[in-house]
């Protein structure tokens, strides 16, 4: 089931319509984090490290309807935190269905069957499962075995009740390339409408690390994976990004594409940075100094970022931007296979993680076939 | 101090962020329990700049003896210590509230980093240990709030 042609027309309209009125900056995905309280613990994990007392801290559906009346962006991804466990979800995710908002609610599914009878099947919820890679990648990345059996489970749960279903995958260092492909294959076999990637960023103030992936390195890492696709593929995302990913195009960031509001305020300037916080939308757009920011501005913070609350944004900005731009997201979508006889040589080469006792490339579990051309 | 200037490391030139095959950071701070001394401007803008960064509570004294301790999660430096402050979620559950840089006579770094300790090296070890060990169902678990 591809994305909905009604949201695809949303979307268009939108950025075409900020085109129109010659908006320089505009929102094209809020993401709302309604507390930041998790059910994994995920080691080196940068968005949860609070004092008890801040993780106690939820949105009330009304400081999220306000936000997103503020913002006005036609997409809302919900992450945290875990969504799940805010008693008032249900009534959150129904206040936005009824503002006809498109949302991803980012779950790591450990409680979604328990929950599913808070939410009912729409066009406008989809389920974004959290899942890192196949059974032992998903796992160990999210320190509970058990994990991806669970996150499954909902998945499955979910798809029987009618919801739309995606899943969001973060790379990290260390990530087996034909271990994804695989792991791409197992979920087109579930059922899920698509599949959102994106690699890991080092937040800044995440707990102490030394070392992260490059730029270099995680183009290669994407050239591998997403050259040579299968047809059954789907990707929930921008084509355009994914080739950015690959490091077929550049893109400067789009640092408030993105904007997150969360139990401190308006984060500045991303999802990822955390700079400080605007008490309105419209002070967060006028007050930061978005010069300071992206990959291009030689801030060293954002010196190895690819991620897609900078990225994706700028992407398709590129898309409505030109004809050209246009013209090759068409072209992306219709002909996206990507052959690239280097990069299945890439997808011979061991896997050399910077981390020291990473564990994930010990996993040969991979499909012969994947080494063929 | 915001963005650029924040991430810059004076006098270091920048490589090439497209060359980069690993980006190198250097270890964390280990702040808690600091008392920084707060002798001028510069230092009490330093250390007012790394209890943004903490993650875990401050305790700031007042120049009236009054004191308020909980989690910084902005700042807003001006040109002058009397038009900057500080914004912070108090222990205590009260609402968001300000302190200007010029009220402040001390800062003490009293609650736990809340992100020291937790790193992905430090788990790899211990995972191969309880697995060494025999255990199953291994899994971090996110602590119990109080």
């Amino acid at each position: 089931m591809p994305v909905p042609v009604s949201q695809m027309w949303t979307v268009a309209s939108y950025v075409l319509k900020q085109k129109l009125q010659g908006r320089k900056r505009y929102p094209l995905v809020l993401m709302l984090e309604p507390l930041f309280r998790c059910n994994l613990a995920c080691a080196g994990c940068g968005k949860i490290q609070y004092p008890g007392h801040v993780l106690k801290m939820q949105l009330t559906p009304e400081e999220c309807f306000r936000a997103v009346e503020e913002c006005g962006a036609p997409t809302i991804a919900i992450p945290g935190g875990e969504p799940l466990l805010h008693p008032q979800i249900g009534e959150i995710v129904a206040g936005l269905v009824a503002r006809k908002k498109y949302i991803y609610l980012c779950t790591n599914a450990l409680l979604l069957k328990q929950k599913i009878d808070l939410f009912q099947p729409s066009k406008f919820l989809t389920f974004s499962v959290h899942v890192d890679g196949q059974r032992e990648h998903h796992d160990f990345s999210v320190c509970l075995e058990g994990g991806y059996e669970k996150a499954v489970e909902g998945v499955r749960e979910a798809l029987r009740r009618g919801f739309r279903v995606t899943t969001n995958t973060t790379l990290f260092d260390g990530a087996d390339p034909r271990s994804v492909r695989e792991f791409f294959d197992e979920m087109m076999e579930l059922g899920v409408e698509g599949m959102m990637l994106s690699p890991g960023y080092s937040y800044d103030k995440a707990p102490d690390q030394s070392h992260f992936l490059g730029r270099a390195r995680t183009r290669r890492l994407f050239r591998a994976i997403l050259s040579n696709r299968k047809e059954n593929w789907r990707f929930n995302m921008s084509p355009l990004f994914l080739e950015f990913l690959m490091g077929k195009r550049d893109y400067p960031c789009t640092p408030w594409g993105m904007p997150t509001f969360n139990v401190f305020g308006w984060q500045r300037p991303c999802y990822l940075l955390q700079d400080g916080y605007a008490d309105t939308f419209a002070e967060l757009m006028q007050s930061t100094e978005w010069a300071s920011y992206g990959t291009e501005s030689g801030n060293p913070k954002c010196a190895n970022c690819m991620v897609h609350s900078g990225y994706e944004a700028s992407a398709v900005n590129d898309t409505f931007s030109s004809l050209r731009g246009f013209w090759d997201t068409v072209r992306a979508t219709l002909s996206n296979r990507y052959p690239d006889p280097r990069a299945l040589e890439l997808l011979h080469e061991p896997v050399r993680p910077v981390h020291a006792f990473n564990p994930l490339v010990q996993i040969e579990n991979h499909a012969p076939q994947e080494t063929r051309v | 101090v915001t963005g650029r200037e924040a991430g810059h490391r004076a006098g270091t030139p920048e490589p090439d962020p497209d060359a980069l095959e690993v980006i190198e950071r250097g270890a964390r701070e280990q702040l808690e329990g600091w008392v920084p001394e707060l002798a001028d401007e510069n230092e009490l803008r330093q250390a007012l700049e790394r209890a943004f960064d903490y993650r875990g509570d401050v305790l700031i004294t007042r120049k009236d003896g009054t004191q308020i301790e909980g989690y910084i999660f902005d700042r807003r430096p001006g040109s002058t210590l009397a038009d900057s402050m500080v914004r912070l979620v108090p222990k205590n559950g009260a609402g968001k509230t300000s302190v200007f840089y010029t009220d402040i006579a001390a800062l003490a770094f009293t609650g736990r980093d809340m992100a020291a300790g937790n790193s992905w090296e430090a788990w790899v070890r211990q995972y191969w240990e309880r697995k060494a060990a025999g255990e199953k169902g291994i899994s971090l678990q996110p602590e119990k709030l109080e």
